[in-house]
């Protein structure tokens, strides 16, 4: 069944494939009788680069293949769509997604002089009260501490930074819009949106508009959308500041107080999580304007408002509690985040016909109640080599502050703050993205492209407030990524 | 004030000065018959919106900024 399926889908794409390439041919056979230059038309045809398909409706595909250096995340994200634009302006879109990302993620403790462990709250297995899990690293284990619960057990070299190598998940999303050519300067549009994974679930709902004045230089366009999100580990989410299951091999067992004897066992975030959906609403409203300056110069600028209310925590992310002298570790603690967060941006967007190629300039300001300030640039130039092939180099820079509740560690003895991460994603640190991208431009309405990229994080590795041994170790979480894209795209 | 938080309401006032500063001013903008460059595909504001979402969804992950061209949503677990 699945097979026949499949084969009619296939049958149906070739077939569209098919019309575009008669399409082509009939187009450009009278211009170029020669066979070898017709093809070469046919498929490679001239003029191709032209915006705008009523009553076409375009399928447009791609995959992302994504790996960061280190063995940590992997993803594979392929996604398919189509917009089904009729004559008048209206348009009915609908996009698929599916994300699988595996791999190891920094679990938020610091690296140490010795080997550490951690355990983790895990769901029940299905017979029996030890097993091991079969993961990237085949390093989890998961054993049933009695009058506890299941729990899954990972160790970490000495001097490394401690990841988590059991993460797997897989994302299916789908997107739907519809937009309504209201009248010949008015349009409307809302979509809905629905992500699933393991172990969170998202529905948002947009609606907006956009109008044109001065015959059309000027556009004016407001959006708002409504996302309400569920997070759903298997295990429930940690009460926020609580210990973790397990505990550093080498434990402090200073006077300032570690907690138990060395290396027991303390079922505390076992105990204490709370088992039902942990929920969080996020409103964003986007305002914005794109204006035409003359032939060669089209601008975009919006502001973006956003609130977020609701449980923020990363369930899975801990951070260590040290010695305030030796620097070991003698504990790991939930992390907790406060539950608003107000973000606000401005983005600015430049497309410049320079000569014969294309500039894409960009800049966004971002500044958010969390404390974290960013400002990102972005470029790219696309350089038309011939009629149907253009090569475009990217590069981005971004840099941010930190959140005011970040910290590396926490100090035995020292008072327990209410919010406190360690999450890199909140540090300070920059990033810097180059990338190259090329096009072909096949038939008469497609692209293949293809866009090979590095993505560089720089941050502070030994940072001034490390304690004792930690001065001596590389703190630094930041990610080292490359990313291939490739996607294909045309009308009919 | 701190100095990160003056210069977004720097880059704030700027970007929007100069907005408003060439939407009010009389020169702009083309005729219709001057579309030609505009109508481009390699001229479009998003010109590949597939890769726009990969990027956005990578930063959204990787970072702690969101939001900006569109909504700061980012309908995964990821951040």
């Amino acid at each position: 069944m699945q097979l026949t399926r499949a084969t009619g889908t296939l049958r149906k794409t070739l077939g569209l494939l098919t019309a575009n390439l008669l399409a082509a041919t009939g187009a450009h056979a009278a211009t170029v009788p020669d066979g070898v230059a017709s093809i070469a038309n046919a498929v490679f045809g001239a003029g191709t680069d032209v915006a705008g398909d009523l009553g076409r409706t375009r399928v447009d595909s791609a995959v992302l293949v994504y790996q960061e250096a280190g063995g940590r995340v992997r993803a594979i994200e392929p996604v398919v769509g189509a917009t089904l634009n009729r004559a008048n302006g209206d348009a009915i879109s609908v996009k698929f997604t599916v994300d699988t990302l595996t791999g190891a993620t920094p679990n938020g403790a610091l690296p140490w002089l010795t080997v550490q462990s951690f355990s983790t709250p895990a769901a029940a297995p299905a017979s029996g009260s030890t097993a091991t899990v079969t993961s990237a690293s085949g390093k989890s284990t998961l054993v049933t501490i009695p009058g506890v619960g299941p729990v899954r057990q990972y160790t970490v070299p000495a001097k490394t930074l401690p990841v988590d190598a059991g993460f797997m998940d897989e994302r299916r999303a789908i997107d739907l819009g519809f937009t309504k050519q209201w009248s010949e300067n008015l349009r409307l549009s809302v979509g809905l949106s629905a992500s699933h994974e393991r172990d969170f679930r998202s529905t948002s709902l947009s609606g907006g508009f956009s109008r044109d004045f001065n015959e059309k230089n000027t556009t004016v366009l407001a959006g708002l959308n409504l996302e309400f999100d569920e997070s759903r580990p298997s295990f429930g989410t940690p009460v926020p500041l609580i210990y973790m299951v397990g505990r550093g091999r080498e434990a402090d067992e200073g006077p300032e107080g570690g907690r138990e004897g060395s290396g027991r066992v303390v079922p505390a975030a076992v105990v204490a999580r709370n088992l039902s959906p942990a929920k969080k609403t996020v409103s964003s409203l986007v305002v914005g304007s794109t204006q035409v300056i003359n032939r060669r110069w089209l601008t975009q600028i919006s502001y973006n408002l956003g609130s977020s209310q609701g449980y923020q925590t990363d369930p899975y992310r801990i951070i260590s509690q040290v010695n305030r002298t030796s620097g070991a570790p003698s504990n790991y603690l939930y992390e907790s985040r406060p539950r608003s967060r107000i973000r606000q941006s401005v983005y600015w967007d430049n497309k410049l016909a320079i000569g014969p190629t294309f500039a894409d300039l960009s800049v966004r300001g971002y500044h958010d109640s969390w404390g974290i300030n960013s400002i990102t640039i972005g470029a790219a130039e696309r350089v038309p080599l011939k009629s149907w092939v253009y090569v475009e180099p990217q590069a981005r820079y971004y840099q941010q502050t930190a959140a005011n509740f970040f910290r590396d560690f926490l100090i035995n003895g020292q008072a327990m703050p209410t919010f406190v991460s360690s999450d890199g994603r909140l540090a300070k640190f920059s990033a810097a993205t180059v990338g190259l991208k090329v096009g072909l431009n096949l038939f008469k309405t497609g692209e293949l492209y293809i866009l090979a990229e590095q993505y560089d994080q720089t941050g502070e590795h030994h940072p001034a407030n490390a304690v004792g041994s930690l001065k001596t170790l590389d703190l630094f979480s930041g990610v080292s990524a490359t990313s291939v894209i490739v996607g294909y795209s045309f009308a009919f | 004030m701190k100095p990160d938080r003056k210069r977004g309401w720097a880059v704030l006032l700027l970007a929007s000065s100069l907005s408003l500063g060439l939407t009010g001013c009389s020169t702009i903008g083309v005729r219709p018959w001057e579309h030609d460059l505009l109508a481009k595909k390699s001229m479009q504001l998003n010109v590949a919106p597939n890769v726009t979402a990969f990027h956005e969804h990578v930063e959204f992950s990787k970072e702690g900024s969101a939001g900006g061209r569109s909504f700061d949503g980012g309908g995964c677990g990821c951040n």
